[in-house]
């Protein structure tokens, strides 16, 4: 081993990940999964792990709030949305101001990075209503608006967004894919390594303004259905969108995003910068995640989460997917049916009942077992305020 | 080339967004029929994230890699090209001869269209992605740090500035005496022309990024609230509004009586001018940011594809499964048209 952190897994112990992930009342799968191959990890050599890292300060504790009001006719309330953020840090953090509790997480000189998840824009993305609370609560503790990066993958999807156009001048957004002189935007020597279905390219590099750049990171994730992930939160917001060449990790009908998901949130730097986690549950995908655009699978619960703890935040997101495609007679995220697999996406679009892969919901549980941390929801307190 | 205005001075040319500064969107002879052959494919190297522009047998395409192609329309090859130092999202205008485009650098760059040489540049606090426009030897654009800029065409000399409310992608619809351009500050401003003071403003619910059309004294324009505005060009007064499904990234392509824009939720709208009366809409793709364009009895847009609808019906006429794209316009040229797409593809059809 040399400077670089090395991390390698065993297909045994992949596998041993993956099976614990799952929910024990759904661990049946009608054809056990193919295991996923060793997965090296290749961090920031001798980082030094910030206890601001996931998970963070307040490990198994996720607020939330829910108002009817903060969405309607698909409109976010920019200043019902405000008061709810605010109800959320001060309840997280156990501050009376939110400008105190923004302060446990971000310094005036931070050069801070929100991570958003526009691919699904713009039927559900990160709202614009929400970032610029975001953005101004930042800047409350002294951290200049040019030391604010808004960033995703890809360029095009956050154009979609209108992000640029949406928020306040000075701050920048930008997508790391498309970054000018085009292989700039990734770290070389910060990568995860699998050879998953045959691929060339087995390698997935770290963003460089992940490695380099940012000295915090707060996660903006939406609340979605993800047809090889199970859900898409704020493991797999960071995971996939802090690291390149990722859609390899899924071939119908499998689906290696668990553990992936949850090894790559483990990689330092990203592991200590992400300090923070607001999901944007104002729009909630319970089918079709994370790219539909369909409306009949998008419900508009005005929620929010916040959270220190990524793994406590999914598990509490999978119980409202789980629940709503319960209620919408849609099939559980946990079940491996293979008469539900199409190949079709037309089909995957418009018919709840079908499915690209067999999810890979237990990526959560996997995360937690890396010590990123709670899944276990009688271990999770799980805060819900009234508005 | 006319002097001071850009304005085509042959039926082919289109030598600014949305072909003039009319902002009508072409309405020329142009092919109804489905385009049977590509002519010649040109790869940009990066994706096209501006709509292509095109004079005296030059398609000029901005790429994002920052690269301003000059490509000759007969052949498809290249006649020069120019590396910015930025990403470019702005779709380039035509002056004389220069060619004038926004970079992600914060400057607006005037580049000799002969050979690609600079001739200046000017700066701004933040990037550029509005389409520079040219009137009376002002160039006027709007830059993500707030603010609209007005230089002189000729040498980039700032003539005056004035600071918004908000990142200004909008591109400027420029009369004589009154610029409109709308702001992410959700407000729809009326600039003076000589000075850059603000002769009103209208609020809108939500940021704008869509670029304005004039006609008559009716400013249309769309919002991220949903809303497409018709906005007295005197006062600001908000004639009628219509509510799309989603928010509104495109501009408005304006006949006399019908005015085209698409929507997010995936829609072509047909409105009419006068009143906003929905006179047809038609879904081509699951999001449009695009804006259309008016050929000779169809409007046209990308949107995943490109699609040509008959202006009476709305009905598609043909579609051609290529240059699916965010922000790029067709350009309509006699029997030819010229795609820009988001894979970084160029186009002749015929």
């Amino acid at each position: 081993m040399d400077r670089r952190t090395f991390v390698k897994s065993s297909c045994l112990g992949s596998a041993s990940l993956l099976l614990h992930g799952l929910d024990p009342a759904m661990r049946a799968p009608d054809k056990a999964p193919p295991v996923p191959p060793s997965i090296e990890l290749h961090g920031l050599p001798e980082h030094k792990a910030s206890p601001l890292g996931m998970p963070g300060l307040f490990p198994g504790r996720v607020v939330e709030l829910r108002d009817q009001n903060a969405i309607v006719r698909n409109r976010v309330s920019q200043p019902i949305v405000r008061r709810m953020l605010e109800d959320a840090m001060k309840e997280l953090t156990g501050e009376k101001s939110a400008q105190a509790a923004w302060a446990k997480f971000v310094e005036p000189h931070d050069i801070v990075g929100i991570k958003i998840n526009p691919s699904g824009a713009p039927a559900c993305c990160s709202s614009p209503e929400i970032l610029r609370e975001i953005i101004a609560s930042v800047q409350s503790v002294g951290v200049a608006a040019r030391h604010v990066l808004i960033y995703d993958r890809y360029s095009f999807e956050m154009d979609i967004g209108s992000y640029q156009a949406l928020l306040p001048p000075g701050v920048r957004v930008f997508g790391i894919q498309e970054a000018f002189a085009g292989g700039s935007g990734y770290e070389p020597n910060i990568y995860c390594e699998a050879n998953f279905f045959g691929e060339w390219e087995t390698r997935s590099y770290m963003a460089s303004v992940v490695a380099h750049e940012v000295t915090k990171i707060i996660n903006v994730p939406t609340m979605k259905d993800h047809s090889a992930a199970g859900v898409t939160g704020a493991l797999k917001n960071l995971a996939y969108g802090t690291f390149n060449n990722v859609a390899r990790t899924h071939r119908t009908p499998h689906s290696f995003t668990n553990p992936l998901i949850g090894m790559m949130c483990t990689v330092e730097p990203l592991r200590s910068k992400a300090v923070l986690h607001i999901m944007d549950g104002m729009r909630q995908v319970w089918h079709g995640g994370p790219l539909t655009q369909v409306q009949d699978f998008i419900d508009q619960p005005g929620i929010l989460l916040v959270a220190t703890d990524p793994v406590a935040m999914d598990t509490i997101e999978l119980g409202h997917i789980e629940a709503k495609r319960r209620e919408k007679g849609a099939p559980s995220l946990w079940k491996h049916d293979p008469n539900s697999i199409t190949t079709n996406s037309n089909d995957f679009y418009h018919d709840a009942t079908k499915n690209l892969f067999f999810r890979q919901p237990g990526h959560v549980a996997a995360a937690g077992k890396l010590g990123l941390g709670v899944a276990d929801l009688k271990q999770i307190d799980h805060r819900k305020l009234s508005t | 080339m006319t002097m001071g205005i850009a304005k085509s001075k042959a039926p082919a040319d289109w030598p600014t967004l949305l072909k003039e500064n009319s902002r009508a969107g072409g309405q020329q002879k142009n092919p109804a029929r489905s385009p049977e052959k590509v002519v010649w494919q040109y790869r940009a190297g990066s994706s096209v994230r501006s709509a292509p522009i095109l004079d005296g047998g030059i398609l000029y395409v901005n790429s994002l890699n920052g690269i301003v192609h000059a490509i000759e329309v007969s052949t498809g090859t290249p006649k020069w090209q120019f590396q910015a130092p930025g990403q470019v999202h702005s779709t380039p205008s035509l002056y004389e001869n220069r060619i004038l485009f926004g970079c992600d650098d914060g400057k607006v760059y005037a580049l000799d269209r002969n050979d690609g040489g600079k001739m200046w540049e000017a700066p701004t606090g933040a990037e550029v992605w509005a389409s520079p426009v040219v009137l009376k030897g002002a160039v006027y654009f709007g830059s993500a740090d707030g603010k609209v800029y007005a230089v002189d065409a000729t040498s980039g000399r700032q003539k005056w500035v004035r600071e918004l409310g908000g990142r200004v992608y909008s591109t400027i619809y420029a009369t004589e005496q009154r610029l409109y351009v709308g702001c992410g500050d959700a407000r729809v401003y009326s600039l003076d022309a000589s000075s850059g003071a603000t002769l009103w403003s209208t609020p809108t619910g939500n940021g704008i990024i869509s670029s304005p059309a004039v006609i008559g004294d009716v400013v249309l324009i769309g919002s991220e609230d949903f809303f497409v505005y018709a906005l007295d060009s005197r006062s600001g007064e908000v004639r009628w509004k219509y509510e799309t499904g989603l928010g509104i990234a495109s501009s408005p392509a304006v006949s006399s009586d019908l005015t085209f824009i698409g929507s997010k939720d995936g829609f072509l709208y047909a409105l009419e001018t006068q009143s906003g009366r929905l006179r047809w809409k038609t879904a081509v793709g699951d999001v449009v940011t695009a804006s259309p364009v008016i050929g000779d009895g169809v409007v046209c847009i990308q949107a995943g594809g490109t699609f040509a609808l008959e202006i009476a019906t709305g009905n598609v006429v043909w579609r051609a499964a290529m240059a699916g794209t965010v922000q790029s316009v067709p350009v309509l040229a006699g029997d030819t048209i010229f795609l820009a797409s988001l894979s970084g593809e160029v186009y002749a059809l015929r």
